[in-house]
């Protein structure tokens, strides 16, 4: 079955020149023909259904833009096949803007100086949107958040999350297939953060469309993303659910306990008790990261219980963002 | 339908312009201030003249033509290249280029909108004080109809240039230097800043073939013109319509293989 997004072994070159340092290195440049060969994607093979909210993660620089530049027809791929919508994006830009939305989360596409409705209606003329599809569109927004205080508002009046907030809502407008999400919560505040996942969610759901949504917190991919692809230096790493992806390095649980007594002192005698685990303190806790493929927790546990006064414990399921840490960290083996 | 998707770019690009009343202000009294230096410098190369018409110019002819040519590029100035430079700096030409219509479009309609203020809030107001000064010096009839299509034209004709030059600055990314130079090569070769009958023979008639003197020279010349020649106006009028149609071209297959190039910043 082929998804509404289709990459098949796609890689994208770029060529760079190689920089000389100085001045004279920089005139020098100027006449250079020496440019080296930069592979910002390596062979990626992914299929993403509609309906879909893919987190699309990896470090910076990893290639994640780069990719979506590609699904978004903004750049050519130098091999492998896409599809996005049946369509070659690079080839048909025109027609698949008509079904794709997007959202950078430092830019934004909406006229500054005019209030949001303005924009609205342009994106409306632009996207030949349809009177009745534009106002049960705004109802939908209207259910979903307090639009009539952004509306009247001109762009570069709003507060940071006012304007990602709009500007996910301008990509959503014409009802396109796919939204591509570029860091849509970077900046914003804990409260802001929740507001915007809840408005993708049920923009999601409502319209069935395709999320594809690239970003550094992890709160994002546990609050919305059910599948996460993860790139690094351009290669996959990892493609699969959620759920998998806390056993991908064997599965990890994080032992919390509190001791009497110099806590400093006991944490270093456990990291020599237990060489193999990773041992950090606080001044509340000391976290043994124990991998259970090796041993229990609870055998961790009765064994530090012997030599420590244990007074309080607490047993963590590993977050998201550590076993992304440790992925990210390994690197591409 | 169609064209109204164009027009309603215009019409929001005309809403941007009035949103910013300073700038209005700042750039009528930038003006000003070059008129002013523009008054004493003829005035001083008339005195030095032993008659008082020189190359077929008198020192008011001269000075409505570069009162016009300035309020005309207050008006038809749109700093393509600057603003379409920024954009490629900042990455966000990414997000214009993901609209459903051609990049080349979408920035024309959208600075159309400022164009039309512009003209309708300095070229006309200029106009109208001219000719109350010089007690209807301009003559009024056949050339305002001549004036406005070539005005079309110049527009288009500029636009395309701008876009070509803009283009270039997604090679080399930066956008100071090649637009500084168009900058030059346009107020000089059009005639803007010192009307063409003041060039030498030899390379009035190198500029005669270029396309820059469709922009700013033909207009002007036809609205100043009082003979109501018709021969010479379809003449200007022909040639700005093969620039016009010549530059479109080059510009739209010179971006079509360029935007095939493009490593947009960041990411």
């Amino acid at each position: 079955m082929s998804g509404i997004i289709s990459l098949n072994n796609i890689t994208k070159e770029f060529k760079v020149l190689n920089r000389r340092e100085g001045l004279k290195g920089s005139l020098r440049d100027l006449f250079s023909r020496d440019y080296k060969i930069v592979k910002a994607v390596d062979g990626i093979t992914m299929e993403v259904q509609q309906g879909e909210i893919v987190g699309y993660l990896g470090p910076n620089g990893a290639g994640k833009s780069t990719t979506i530049k590609m699904m978004t027809g903004v750049l050519e791929p130098t091999s492998g096949e896409l599809l996005v919508g049946g369509r070659v994006p690079y080839k048909n830009r025109s027609q698949n803007a008509q079904e794709i939305g997007v959202v950078f989360g430092q830019r934004s596409q909406l006229w500054w100086a005019l209030p949001l409705v303005e924009s609205f209606k342009l994106l409306k003329d632009i996207y030949q949107i349809s009177d009745e599809q534009y106002d049960s569109m705004m109802k939908l927004y209207g259910s979903l958040v307090n639009i009539e205080e952004l509306l009247h508002k001109p762009v570069r009046q709003m507060s940071l999350g006012q304007r990602t907030l709009s500007d996910i809502l301008a990509a959503f407008l014409h009802d396109p297939k796919i939204v591509f999400l570029d860091e849509p919560t970077i900046g914003l505040d804990v409260s802001m953060k929740a507001k915007i996942r809840t408005l993708i969610q049920a923009l999601n759901r409502e319209k069935n469309t395709t999320v594809i949504l690239t970003t550094h917190d992890m709160g994002d991919v546990d609050a919305l993303c059910r599948r996460i692809v993860i790139i690094d230096k351009g290669k996959m790493l990892y493609d699969n659910d959620i759920e998998h992806l806390k056993g991908f390095f064997g599965s990890y649980r994080t032992l919390k306990i509190r001791v009497s007594g110099d806590m400093g002192k006991v944490a270093s005698e456990i990291e020599k008790e237990l060489p193999e685990f990773k041992v950090s303190s606080d001044e509340e806790w000391i976290s043994v990261l124990v991998d259970e493929d090796k041993s229990k927790v609870l055998d961790v546990l009765s064994l530090l219980r012997h030599k420590h006064d244990i007074r309080d414990m607490q047993l963590e399921e590993i977050s998201t963002e550590e076993v992304i840490k440790k992925i990210y960290e390994g690197g591409v083996e | 339908m169609n064209l109204k998707k164009y027009l309603t770019l215009t019409r929001a690009g005309a809403m941007e312009t009035l949103q910013y009343r300073a700038s209005a202000v700042v750039i009528v009294l930038g003006n000003l201030l070059y008129l002013t230096i523009v008054y004493f410098l003829w005035k001083a190369i008339y005195a030095s003249s032993p008659s008082e018409v020189v190359n077929g110019m008198t020192f008011y002819d001269t000075l409505i033509y570069l009162v016009l040519a300035a309020a005309l590029a207050a008006s038809i100035e749109m700093y393509t290249v600057w603003m379409i430079g920024r954009d490629i700096q900042s990455g966000k030409i990414v997000l214009d280029l993901l609209k459903p219509m051609e990049y080349r479009s979408f920035y024309f309609w959208s600075m159309a909108g400022s164009m039309v203020m512009n003209f309708l809030m300095t070229f006309i107001p200029t106009f109208i004080a001219v000719e109350i000064m010089t007690h209807g010096a301009i003559h009024i009839g056949m050339n305002i109809v001549w004036f406005l299509i070539a005005l079309v034209f110049a527009v288009l004709i500029n636009y395309s240039i701008d876009f070509i030059v803009s283009t270039i600055c997604l090679f080399t990314e930066s956008i100071w230097g090649i637009n500084i130079m168009k900058q030059v090569i346009i107020m000089l070769l059009s005639g803007a800043t010192i009307p063409l009958a003041f060039f030498p023979d030899k390379l009035r008639a190198v500029v005669d073939h270029l396309p820059f003197q469709s922009i700013y020279n033909a207009p002007l010349s036809l609205l100043l013109d009082s003979t109501g020649d018709v021969r010479k106006a379809v003449t200007t009028l022909a040639t700005q319509l093969m620039w016009c149609v010549v530059m479109t071209v080059i510009s739209k297959l010179f971006w079509n293989v360029s935007v095939k190039q493009i490593t947009v910043n960041g990411g």
